[in-house]
Order: C-alpha cells, then structure tokens, then sequence
C-alpha cells in the first residue's frame, strides 16, 4: 500500500507544523521561569519534537520523502491572530490551534484506506495531543486570577475565529491535495 | 520590583542580544530584530522580571523603545 502524493504533502505538513510547534515552545520555554506552566510547556516541546520525528519516520516507512514546506500552518495561525504578547494569550492560542490539530487527526484516521503507517503514527500522537489540550486548559483556568476570566475567554474567542479563518484559507489554497479528506469517514461508509 | 527606564532598557537589549547602545528611545522596536518572535520572548521576559502585563492590545500604541519602556515603568507595582 503507498500513500499517493496529495497525502505524502499533508503527512509533510504535518512534520513541518509539529517541528515549527517544537521551536515555538522550546523558545518559551527557555524564556519563562520555573514553574508548573514551565513544566508543562517543556513537555509539550519535547512531544512536538517526537511528533515532528514520528511523521519523519512514518514517511520513511511509506517509502517516502518529506516535501519540503516553506510555511506552516503556524505562520499563518500568528498572521490572522496577532502575535501573542503575554503567557496566557500564548497559551489561549495554544488551546485553539491544539483542538484544530486533534480534530484534523481525527478526521484524517478516520479515512477509509489509510495506510497503516499513518494510522498507527496518529493513534501514537494522539494521547499528547489530548494532554496538551488538558494541561493548557488547566493552565488558563490557573491564570484567571491574574488575567481575568473576561479577558481570557475574549482572547479565545479572537482566536477562535481566527482559526476558522485560516482553516478555511488552507482548505481553499490546497484545494486539490486535501480533497481526499472529504471523502465518506469510515462511520458513514 | 523598582526599576529605571535605563535599566528596562538594558534588559531589553540583553534579551534582544543586540549593544544597548542601540536600544534608544526613538529606535522602532521591529528594527531592533529581524525575527519578530524575539519581541515576544523580551516582552515576556519584561513582564516576568518586573511582574507586570502587557498584551496585544497594547501592540496598537507601541511602535518604539521608549514607549515599550514607560509602559513597562509605568505598570511596575509600587514597593
């Protein structure tokens, strides 16, 4: 079984957002001061760094190789939200962009005809990504005093609808190769 | 903690790894780095030192240096 070429660029886009993840949260983590939101941060690098490996591998198992992206997903994630200026809109655009990313795996595994590479890869990422999202959610709640929790579901929902904007920007720019994910899920089949 | 103008803005220099003799008033903060993320990093640096916050709404009125550093002095808490 091969991955055709439309899948081989979104496994690429994959690699290159978790590896582009990895150092966005390794700079933050090098910056902040001890802490359990430092703790937590550090882990969340070191996993998107072993995600970022795991779809090297999971291409090189295919017998593949990675494309080779010049933006990604986060670049343009930063575009339409603003650049964060303080820990909690970090982790605010954080909790967005990682249930993107859940519901996108999702979507992706539940295909029909995935190559069991790219199955057994995202079943591998998925109990991080489903701590990143509790961890950052606890870590929000945490900041509320600080922050306040007006505040902090204000700048969800700006990012939220951000995300809405360039997820519907990426379907539209990469029209042709992410078509194969509309296909009837395995539920519906 | 109390902190001068010239001391934020060594500390924004020392993040920012540029000579502080660069980090004047007038300098435009883009200028200072061609790698945005670097602002991020020193605004949160600036916020964990002195313990204040600075958000995206404050990115509207913050073009320099200078103003990056009386808005910084200016949210310090007293004592």
């Amino acid at each position: 079984m091969e991955v055709s070429e439309d899948e081989l660029f979104l496994l690429s886009f994959y690699r290159t957002s978790e590896i582009n993840g990895s150092l966005f949260f390794g700079r933050l983590a090098r910056v902040l001061r001890p802490s359990p939101i430092q703790h937590d941060l550090s882990k969340h690098f070191a996993d998107e760094a072993a995600h970022a490996w795991y779809w090297t591998e999971c291409i090189d198992r295919v017998g593949a190789r990675p494309m080779k992206l010049s933006e990604a997903y986060q670049d343009q994630y930063l575009e339409a939200a603003g650049m964060p200026m303080n820990l909690m809109e970090v982790l605010a655009i954080t909790l967005v962009f990682e249930g993107r990313v859940i519901g996108q795996y999702r979507q992706h595994a539940e295909l029909p005809a995935v190559h069991p590479e790219v199955r057994a890869t995202i079943e591998r990422i998925m109990d991080d990504e489903r701590w990143h999202l509790k961890w950052v959610r606890e870590a929000l709640a945490g900041l509320e005093p600080k922050y306040g929790k007006e505040q902090i579901d204000a700048t969800l929902a700006r990012n939220r609808a951000a995300d809405r904007e360039v997820y519907a920007h990426t379907l539209a720019e990469f029209e042709s190769r992410l078509s194969f994910l509309s296909a009837p899920r395995e539920s519906e089949a | 903690m109390a902190a001068t103008l010239d001391e934020i803005r060594a500390l924004m220099a020392e993040v920012l790894d540029v000579p502080a003799s660069r980090v004047t008033d007038d300098v435009v903060l883009t200028d200072l780095v061609s790698d945005s993320f670097r602002l991020v990093e020193m605004a949160i640096e600036l916020q964990e030192v002195y313990d204040v916050v600075l958000g995206q709404a404050d990115l509207k009125d913050l073009r320099t240096v200078g103003q990056l550093a009386a808005l910084v002095h200016s949210r310090i808490p007293a004592g």
